[in-house]
């Protein structure tokens, strides 16, 4: 249990001392009968709903029932005051006297899950409250006691002239209030049957208690509008304020029927946990245990940062879906998974962490399958962007082809038939011509190298990673330094990679990020390959635009290594890889 | 009387190639383009009698410049297709351009084009 805050023991306080005050106060009262029992009454609402008021608060600071239950109590002991002889406090006492019934209104409409859910609910509690503040003060200043019946009672305060709108005003405010109990006791109902198990469990006393306190007040306004025998109207005001009296212990017997209900689901679903079941068996018992059948199992893949379903597929958390809460599950402090579940589920955490720890070890082997899944669908999807990327590569190789050696080849073809039918008669042009020719040729020729370099570099094949990373720094334009470079050959695959990726990150230094100079290194460090490629450009760049970087890498992954690209706007960027390399 | 020629290729190279060995072959070469768009504002403006069309061009395929040009107001001017491609690579779709023909790039002179122009 949570410590109990200044401010709840201060309330509590408070609440005592208040209780006395009522008591005294109602033992004296000189125009009541039944003074004992009105005493007795007064204490037993008072410290009963604020001492269970605050034992709910306390457990379930979250919720609006704890100070509800608080406010019954108060108001309780507010509606004592007009036992009081003195005229101030009997007045303060007369202001007061009914506000508890809409208290009581609110907190039963709210019950279990301490919110007004619904547009008439809140409309109700409006109407409650209205009728008894505002119509009460209205009334209260055309009342004289001592002319309304009650001889002995000290003169009202707040009098400004007796009037028969005094009449009026009560007599509206009765119609009212047994409309809006009608109603209460029929949304009471209504609720009770949409709860889930575990609510109308908790629903069931608080129903009874309250339905009977509803029908009480609702004949004993009419008793009190019929002005019918004064015998009757004590009994039932007596019977009324037991009633109220017996409300806390109901709403504790709730509170006790539903933790005896999560036990009870506790042991059942650790029952359901032993007797294996396939894959769904362990989101179903939670669904039962938790009376959620909307509710949803996300696995933790630490690897990838993200929670997956039970097939591997990415789900969004955060923030959660609409009407729905997320539960994180921890195993000796390691995430394991999140229960996703209705919202309404909030007011019962500690439940949902309990079901959560009693299935965490099943949890876990059930994320390791759903890992697993992750795994090999993000597996299946890498290769075949590595498929589609050779594809893509092949497309450009012939695009590059036609578009260069080609045409050349083709032009020279020409050119050359021509030299052939002037070569007799015309030497001079044809010389010039056959000019032409060789460069063509020349142009055609370098091109060819081009391309054949980056299908392989054979500089790579034959003379290893040093000789080629340099050959990548010669031929860019932008000035690069390479820092370090392995010492003995690497396997051919990682050396290829190596290579790759430099020629893709140098290109783009290059192309897009205006880069003054790049540094390249590569080391071998504890079992691994690590790369880094750094330039001092604009930044911006992104992995996910522009399939260069995206094919690198599938194809580093593809060799269980990971690569990373940072690029913050204006600060350069630099591509990291890591290797492992046994 | 000599024929008017516009060539349409995106390769230099090619362009400069294809006008000596038409100028060599008897023909005027009153105008280049580089892409389809090119290819038929020039058609509209110069009105040449032939034009030595690429099939391979950045924006419109050279079937399409064909069709166009064949479709414009006035008189049509002949066609004649070329690519580096080889005419099995093509399949029907030269027949269905309405083109006159089609000359690989490898094999284009100015009598084959004579061949096909009549």
């Amino acid at each position: 249990m949570s410590s109990l805050s200044p401010r709840l023991i201060a309330l509590a306080v408070l609440a005592v001392a208040f209780g006395v005050c009522a008591f005294v106060v109602v033992l004296g009262g000189a125009h009541n009968t039944d003074r004992g029992a009105y005493a007795a009454l007064a204490l037993a609402i008072g410290w009963g709903f604020t001492g269970t008021g605050l034992y709910v608060w306390a457990r379930r600071p979250a919720s609006n029932l704890g100070p509800l239950m608080c406010a019954v109590g108060f108001a309780g002991l507010w509606k004592a005051l007009t036992f009081s002889n003195d005229g101030a406090i009997f007045t303060i006492g007369s202001l007061g006297a009914v506000l508890i019934y809409a208290v009581l209104v609110h907190l039963l409409l709210s019950f279990p899950s301490g919110r007004l859910e619904s547009r008439l609910d809140r409309g109700l509690v409006a109407i409650a409250y209205l009728n008894t503040t505002a119509l009460q003060l209205a009334g209260l200043v055309f009342t004289d006691p001592a002319k309304s019946g009650c001889a002995k009672c000290p003169g009202n305060a707040l009098l400004i002239e007796r009037s028969e709108a005094a009449h009026v005003i009560g007599a509206a405010q009765i119609d009212v209030a047994v409309a809006v109990l009608g109603a209460v006791v029929a949304v009471l109902y209504r609720h009770w049957r949409a709860g889930t198990p575990g609510q109308a469990r908790a629903f069931t006393p608080v129903l009874a208690v309250g339905s009977i306190t509803f029908a009480l007040l609702m004949t004993s306004l009419v008793v009190e509008q019929a002005e019918a025998s004064s015998e009757l109207a004590r009994a039932l005001s007596l019977a009324l304020f037991a009633s109220i009296a017996c409300l806390p212990f109901a709403f504790l017997g709730g509170l006790l029927r539903s933790r005896f209900s999560q036990a009870e689901a506790i042991s059942s679903l650790v029952g359901q946990l032993g007797d294996g079941g396939g894959r769904g068996a362990l989101r179903d018992a939670l669904a039962q245990a938790l009376g959620d059948r909307t509710l949803e199992l996300a696995y933790w893949v630490p690897d990838q940062g993200v929670y997956v379903d039970a097939e591997g597929r990415p789900m969004a958390l955060d923030p959660p879906p609409p009407g729905k809460l997320a539960t994180p599950i921890e195993h000796e402090g390691e995430r394991i998974a999140a229960i996703v579940h209705a919202a309404e589920l909030a007011e019962q955490p500690e439940l949902v962490q309990t079901v959560g720890a009693a299935a965490a070890l099943k949890l876990r082997n059930e994320r390791l399958d759903a890992e697993l899944r992750a795994k090999v669908a993000e597996l299946q999807a890498s290769r075949s962007r590595i498929v589609e990327a050779s594809y893509e590569q092949r497309r450009q190789l012939e695009r590059d082809l036609h578009d260069g050696a080609q045409q050349r080849l083709m032009a020279l073809g020409i050119n050359l038939r021509l030299i052939r039918e002037r070569i007799a008669r015309e030497p001079e042009q044809a010389t010039e011509l056959l000019d032409a020719s060789l460069h063509e040729l020349g142009e055609a020729t370098s091109e060819l190298r081009e391309l054949a370099r980056g299908i392989h570099p054979a500089v790579l094949t034959n003379r290893g990673l040093e000789a080629a990373l340099k050959g990548l720094a010669t031929r860019s334009p932008v000035p690069v330094q390479v820092l370090a470079t392995p010492e003995d050959r690497l396997p051919l695959s990682i050396e290829a990679a190596v290579y790759f990726v430099v020629a893709e990150a140098l290109t783009n230094a290059a192309r897009y990020a205006q880069a003054q100079t790049v540094t390249v290194s590569v080391a071998r460090r504890n079992g691994q390959i690590e790369l880094e490629v750094s330039d001092d450009g604009v930044g911006g760049a992104d992995a996910d635009r522009g399939s260069g970087l995206r094919g690198l890498q599938d194809r580093v992954a593809a060799l269980d290594g990971r690569m990373e690209l940072t690029s913050a706007d204006g600060q350069g960027t630099v591509v990291r890889a890591r290797i492992p390399c046994g | 009387m000599t024929k008017t020629v516009l060539i349409v290729d995106d390769h230099p190279s090619f362009r400069a190639s294809a006008r000596r060995m038409l100028e060599a072959g008897g023909y005027e070469v009153v105008g280049e383009a580089e892409d389809g768009g090119g290819a038929l504002t020039a058609a509209r403006q110069l009105r040449p009698q032939l034009v030595l069309l690429d099939v391979r061009l950045p924006d419109l395929d050279g079937f399409e410049v064909a069709k166009r040009l064949l479709e414009a107001s006035g008189p049509s001017p002949q066609i004649v297709l070329v690519s580096s491609h080889d005419s099995s690579d093509l399949g029907e779709a030269v027949g269905a351009s309405g083109a006159s023909g089609f000359v690989p790039k490898s094999e284009l002179s100015a009598e084959a084009i004579a061949v096909l122009i009549g």
